[in-house]
Formats: structure tokens, C-alpha cells, sequence
């Protein structure tokens, strides 16, 4: 489904990524984990099309799709989804608006007949429910006022209305308490499907306790340097990062 | 400076000549037009004035508008429903477009009688053109005198003590310039139609009035034509008044107009101005909050494309104890228009627990726009909370992207975020028909600049 080769990526002149490989099947979970600096979010947002990010070298594929060569709203309607690390407050934009239109400028573009006002509510109750989200927040502006954890549950929310076949949650454990952070998961899990794959950023393991995934590999200094089963997230707990910067040379 | 030799107010004093000083403010009309031939216009080191060029309104001619007829149906797209009305085009009353409202004291400056007559006298100008109004420094507003001294036709408004009414007022100018005048749209014109149209509200103790002032050109791409309005504002103890000014004049229109309110004890004053249209357009507000708990609300927005300009020039003088002032002034500019946002707080020794709040916030969606807002806040009382604030910028990279990378396409995230930042001030409006006149306006602007604009 997804399928980066030795992707490389600056921004204001620095090199962040220095080839970064990763392929993700359908219905795959894979975790990608590294310290701060490690080039995490870079991926995240080159993935989803950020234009502060430039590609230097490598290649980006969705379904054999040249990911490079769309929008980020055209990455969206092929369905790529970025979970934001820090969502972004919109004041004057109420959510329930904002994800009906986003909603139906995704149907749009795939072809699709554009949802009413009542067939889009009931979908959106059905998703707040599923990821509990309080009503209240929907008649709320985008993310304005929310807490760190609201606003993390609201990407959930609209991942879950949205539906992507390719998910990308970048850091959604920061700044999560435990409670929070369950119901992420839960909202996560309750999503997984055979046709659907998942790319988990994090810092920490402690996320990997709830999403297990089925790869895990470790970004440092923008290489991918090694990868593995859910085990090596285990390892990464007990070593830290340090345990490998000696694998960068293998890598 | 000027001085009272000015070639430029030669014609407007010879309009004077040709009309006369007769009728109720007959003596206020030529104390008017002698403070006007005195101070003349402003030049270009004007403080007030320097970044408004006023050139393009002084080598024109001024001729009377016309009065030119209009159809039956020339206003109708201009009315709103469940709405007393007085239309007036050109400066002139239109009775067959009228429906007055009843229990007010309602009546064309034209022709005052009785009631009318008095209420005129008392209050015509008595706070606009100098005495008891601004502080020495603001001098005379010679537009405001002018319009004093030539206005032909106009609306008085009394509402009674302790009358609350239901149905907004709407009071229509319509600007219809002549074939000749519209024809001379690309370059300067040689002359202009000018028309002075005057309000004047009057609301008792303890009354409730909403007013909607709606400045349209009959053709929107009319050119050549000037409004010079003035409105007055004089707000009896414990009344609420609420007053709604939108300017939506033909694209290549002059417009100057300022309003005046004093606000007395435990009164409201809250005035939006919505300004759309107009080539050069600018608007002063003065509030004087002259009783104690006196209020005032006033909002803006101004949504600008290809080279217009307007001002906003707003005094708010707190005079009393424990009055308040809130401004939200919004302004949306593509293309290469320019506005200023000019805001003053005065705040008298007396008026110890005033709370005053500015706010002017800029959106540039062009290059080329450009926005000044200039606060400022004098404060002789020690005991105030005054705070003001100003922003010019541009639309959130990061928000547009969050907007698209759930795949809403760049136009249309564009034009949320736009719409967003504009609705602040669109969606104070309470009236259902002015509500949603205002959003469509917005839309049909920021469609239309869309094209002057970036597009990325």
C-alpha cells in the first residue's frame, strides 16, 4: 500500500531525512520510533504533503501512486490520513461543519454522492461514540479551547469519519494521560480492518502496549536502523535509543 | 494647510449659494457652511487626513444629484421583510417606497412640521458640528458641516420614552447616478453627482430601536458619484439603540460619511459598519459616552479588493464614570487595497472605572494590500482598564494545510478561513434578513477577490 525508498527531505536547508525506506501492506501496524530530532514528524509531514518539506531524493507511493505529484488534499481523497502531532485551533469553523465538509469534498472527489445533513450526523453521532467524543466539542470551533487530550480524540474523530485505508499517527500519545490514551487506542483498534494500515509515530512504547503493531522500526537521525516484530519496541524500553546508535552503521 | 481662500470649497460654497439657509435649522445651516468655508479642507499634513487622498474627490465638480426617477422596483433589491423603511434616492425621499413606521416621529428633513419641527431644532446638528461634541482638538469635521449645510432631504427619527420597537427600521440611500456621470468611469470624472444624506435619531428614555442604514447604488457599476452622509445619534437614559450601517455603493463610488452618537446614562449604543463597496471610502465615529454606565459597542469589517480604500476613524470619549466601550474592527484585503484603521480612546479625568477595549485585525490576502491601524489611547482617569489590540496579517499556513490534509480542496479551505475570520463581526447581526444579506455579500466579495488574489 504505502512504499517510501530511500527518502530524503530538507527543510530551510537541512537535511532531515537521509533515505528512509518503509513499506506498509494493507492491514498492516507499523510503529515507527526515535528521539526527538530523529526526522518522526518530518516523514509524518512529508507523507501528507506539507509544502515547508522538500523532497531532495527517493520516492513516495500510494498504491503505486506517486505520492510527490498531489496536493495534500488530493493524498487525502486517495486516502492518506495524518493524525497532527499538534492540531490546529480554527476559530470560527465549527467542527461538525468542517468534517462535513471534509466528508463530502472526500466523497466528491472519489466520485461519490455527497451525504446530507442527516445521513452526516448520524455517521458523526455513531464515530463520537465510537471514540468518545463529547457532543459538545462538535458544536465547538475546530480544536479551539480543547485540551491536549480533546484535541488528540478529535483527530480520532476524524479518522474515524473519514476513513482512510492509510492512517499516520504522529506522536498522538503526547500529552496523554492514561485514561486518554486508552481511549485513542481503543478508537485505533476499533478501526483496524483487513484493508486499512496503520503507521504509529511515537516516542515511547507505552502507546505499543495498547496499538500493538506488527512491525516496529527505529528512526534515528533520519535512517531507519533497524526493524523488527512489537519485540523491539520492548527493547527499546529497556535499552533506550542509545542501544543503537551502533546499529546506524549497520543500517 | 489649507485656508479659506481654498480653490476646492469654492463649489461647494457656490451650492450653498444656490440653495439657501431656510427652514427650522436655517441658522445651523449657515454657521455650518461658515465653519466649513473657515477650516476648509483638509490638507495633506493633516494628521486626520494625510492618509486619506482626497484628490479624486476635490478636482471633480460637484453637481446636485439629480434626483434622477427610479422604477418602481429600483429599491425592492435592497429591502428587507418584517422592516418599517425609508427609502430615499439620490438624497431625496421617496414616499411611494416608504412605509414609515408608526408611534415614531418619522419625517423627511424636507418638509418638518409640528413635532418634527421641534425635534429638529433641539437636536440638528447640536452635537456634529463642533459645539459640545468632540475636545477643541478634534475641530470642525468639515464633511460632517458640509453635509449640514447642504443636505436636501434625510430622515428624523423620535422614538418615545419607554417604546421599544418591534420591527428594525430601514432607512434606503440609493445612490442613481445620471448617464453622464456613469460614463465618465475610467478616468477622472470632470464632475461628480454629490448627495448629503442625514440622519437623525433621537431615542427617548428607556426606548428600543434597531436602525438599519443601507448605502447601495442602483446600478453597481456606476461610477462617478459621491456620498457625503452624516448621522446623528442621541441616546436618552436607559435606551438601547441599535444602529447597522452597510456600505455597499458602486464600485467606483466616493464615500464619506460620519456618524455621531452621545450615549447617556445606562444607554447602549451599538453600531456595526459592514463596508463592502466604494472606490474611497471612509467612515469617522464619534461616541461620547456621557452618563455614567453608558455603553457602546462598535464593529466593522471592510472586505477590500483591487484598489479601494477605506478608512475607519473612531473616537470614543469616555466622560463619566463606569462607561464602557467595545470595538471589533475586521478588515479583508486583496488586490492592492489599502485601508486605516485610526482608533482613539479618550478618556476624561472623571470618568474613573472606565473599561474600553480596541481590537483591529488585518487579513492581507495579497502582496500588494495594504493595512494601518493606528491605536490610540489618551487616559486622564487613573482607575480604567483600557487595552487595545491590532494584528495584520495573513492567512494561517498551518490551518489551510490541516484544512486540505483532510482533503478539502485549496479554494474552498481558503475560503473557510476567510469566511471565519469575517464572521466575527457578520454574525453580531440579530436580524435574520440583514444576517443573511450580510453573509451573501461577504461571499459574493470574497468570490469576486478571489481572482486578484495569491493562490498560494
Amino acid at each position: 500500500m504505502l512504499r517510501v525508498k530511500d527518502l530524503h527531505a530538507k527543510v530551510e536547508e537541512q537535511e532531515i531525512l537521509k533515505g528512509v525506506d518503509l513499506e506498509v501492506r494493507a492491514g498492516e501496524v507499523h510503529a515507527v520510533m526515535g528521539p526527538n530530532g530523529s526526522g518522526k514528524s518530518t516523514l509524518a509531514q512529508v507523507l501528507a504533503g506539507k509544502e515547508d518539506y522538500e523532497v531532495t531524493a527517493g520516492s513516495l507511493e500510494l498504491d503505486g501512486e506517486d505520492l510527490q505529484e498531489m496536493a495534500p488534499e488530493e493524498r487525502a481523497h486517495a486516502g492518506l490520513f495524518l493524525a497532527f502531532q499538534y492540531p490546529v485551533e480554527i476559530p470560527g469553523v465549527g467542527n461538525s461543519y468542517f468534517l462535513k465538509a471534509a466528508v463530502n469534498a472526500n466523497r466528491k472527489a472519489r466520485g461519490e454522492a455527497e451525504l446530507d445533513a442527516m445521513d452526516f450526523l448520524k455517521l458523526l453521532r455513531e464515530r463520537a461514540g465510537l471514540v468518545e467524543v463529547d457532543e459538545a466539542l462538535l458544536r465547538r470551533p475546530v480544536n479551539e479551547g480543547f485540551s491536549g487530550g480533546e484535541k488528540k480524540r478529535n483527530e480520532i474523530l476524524q479518522m474515524a469519519v473519514l476513513e482512510p485505508r492509510l492512517a499516520v499517527l504522529d506522536e498522538t500519545d503526547s500529552g496523554l494521560d492514561i485514561d486518554a490514551l486508552k481511549t485513542v487506542a481503543a478508537g485505533v483498534n476499533a478501526l483496524r480492518a483487513e484493508n486499512r494500515a496503520f503507521v504509529v509515530i511515537t516516542h515511547y512504547q507505552r502507546l505499543l502496549n495498547y496499538i500493538v503493531p506488527d512491525h516496529v522500526h527505529v528512526l534515528l537521525d533520519g535512517r531507519i536502523v533497524r526493524s523488527g516484530g512489537s519485540e523491539l519496541a520492548h527493547e527499546l524500553e529497556e535499552k533506550g535509543y542509545g542501544g543503537f546508535d551502533g546499529a546506524r552503521a549497520e543500517a | 494647510m489649507t485656508s479659506g481662500a481654498d480653490t476646492r470649497t469654492g463649489p461647494y460654497l457656490e451650492l450653498f449659494a444656490g440653495r439657501g439657509a431656510g427652514g427650522p435649522v436655517g441658522a445651523r445651516r449657515q454657521q455650518a457652511i461658515e465653519r466649513f468655508e473657515a477650516a476648509g479642507f483638509p490638507g495633506s499634513r493633516d494628521e486626520e487626513w494625510r492618509q486619506t487622498n482626497l484628490g479624486p474627490i476635490l478636482r471633480a465638480r460637484p453637481v446636485p444629484a439629480s434626483g434622477g426617477a427610479l422604477g418602481e422596483g429600483g429599491a425592492l433589491p435592497f429591502l428587507y421583510p418584517d422592516c418599517d423603511r425609508m427609502v430615499f434616492v439620490n438624497g431625496r425621499y421617496a414616499p411611494a417606497a416608504s412605509s414609515p413606521p408608526e408611534g415614531v416621529t418619522a419625517f423627511s428633513l424636507a418638509d418638518p412640521a409640528g413635532a418634527g419641527a421641534d425635534l429638529l431644532a433641539e437636536h440638528l446638528g447640536a452635537s456634529v458640528d463642533g459645539r459640545a461634541s468632540c475636545s477643541a482638538d478634534a475641530g470642525v469635521h468639515p464633511f460632517a458641516a458640509l453635509n449640514t449645510a447642504l443636505f436636501e432631504d434625510g430622515v428624523a427619527l423620535g422614538i418615545p420614552a419607554g417604546t421599544a420597537l418591534e420591527r428594525p427600521i430601514q432607512v434606503l440611500w440609493l445612490s442613481a447616478p445620471s448617464a453622464d456621470a456613469a460614463a465618465a468611469e475610467g478616468g477622472a470624472p470632470a464632475s461628480i453627482e454629490v448627495s448629503f444624506p442625514r440622519l437623525l435619531v433621537v431615542a427617548g428614555e428607556n426606548s428600543q430601536a434597531a436602525v438599519i442604514e443601507t448605502f447601495a447604488a442602483a446600478d453597481p457599476a456606476a461610477g462617478g458619484y459621491f456620498v457625503c452622509p452624516a448621522a446623528e445619534f442621541v441616546c436618552g437614559a436607559g435606551s438601547v439603540v441599535r444602529h447597522t450601517r452597510l456600505q455597499a455603493d458602486a464600485a467606483g463610488a466616493f464615500h464619506l460619511g460620519f456618524q455621531h452618537a452621545r450615549v447617556d446614562r445606562s444607554a447602549a449604543f451599538d453600531s456595526s459598519s459592514l463596508a463592502f463597496g466604494g472606490a474611497l471610502v471612509r467612515n469617522d465615529t464619534v461616541a461620547l459616552l456621557d452618563g455614567e454606565g453608558a455603553d457602546c459597542t462598535l464593529d466593522g469589517l471592510y472586505v477590500l479588493d483591487g484598489s479601494q480604500f477605506t478608512g475607519n476613524h473612531m473616537r470614543v470619549e469616555h466622560r463619566q464614570p463606569h462607561t464602557t466601550s467595545h470595538q471589533l474592527y475586521k478588515g479583508v484585503l486583496d488586490g492592492q487595497a489599502r485601508s486605516v484603521f485610526n482608533g482613539r480612546i479618550y478618556v476624561h479625568q472623571a470618568a474613573q472605572k472606565t473599561d474600553a477595549k480596541q481590537t483591529n485585525r488585518n487579513l492581507l490576502l495579497s502582496k500588494a494590500a495594504l493595512a494601518n491601524s493606528n491605536p490610540q489611547l489618551e487616559i486622564f482617569a487613573d482607575d480604567v482598564r483600557c487595552t487595545h489590540g491590532s494584528t495584520i496579517g495573513r492567512l494561517d499556513e498551518e490551518a489551510l494545510f490541516y484544512l486540505r490534509a483532510r482533503g478539502i480542496g485549496f479554494e474552498e479551505a481558503h475560503g473557510m478561513l476567510v469566511h471565519a475570520f469575517a464572521r466575527e463581526v457578520t454574525d453580531k447581526a440579530t436580524f435574520e434578513p440583514l444576517r443573511r444579506d450580510l453573509e451573501a455579500r461577504l461571499f459574493a466579495s470574497l468570490n469576486g477577490g478571489r481572482s486578484n488574489g495569491q493562490d498560494g
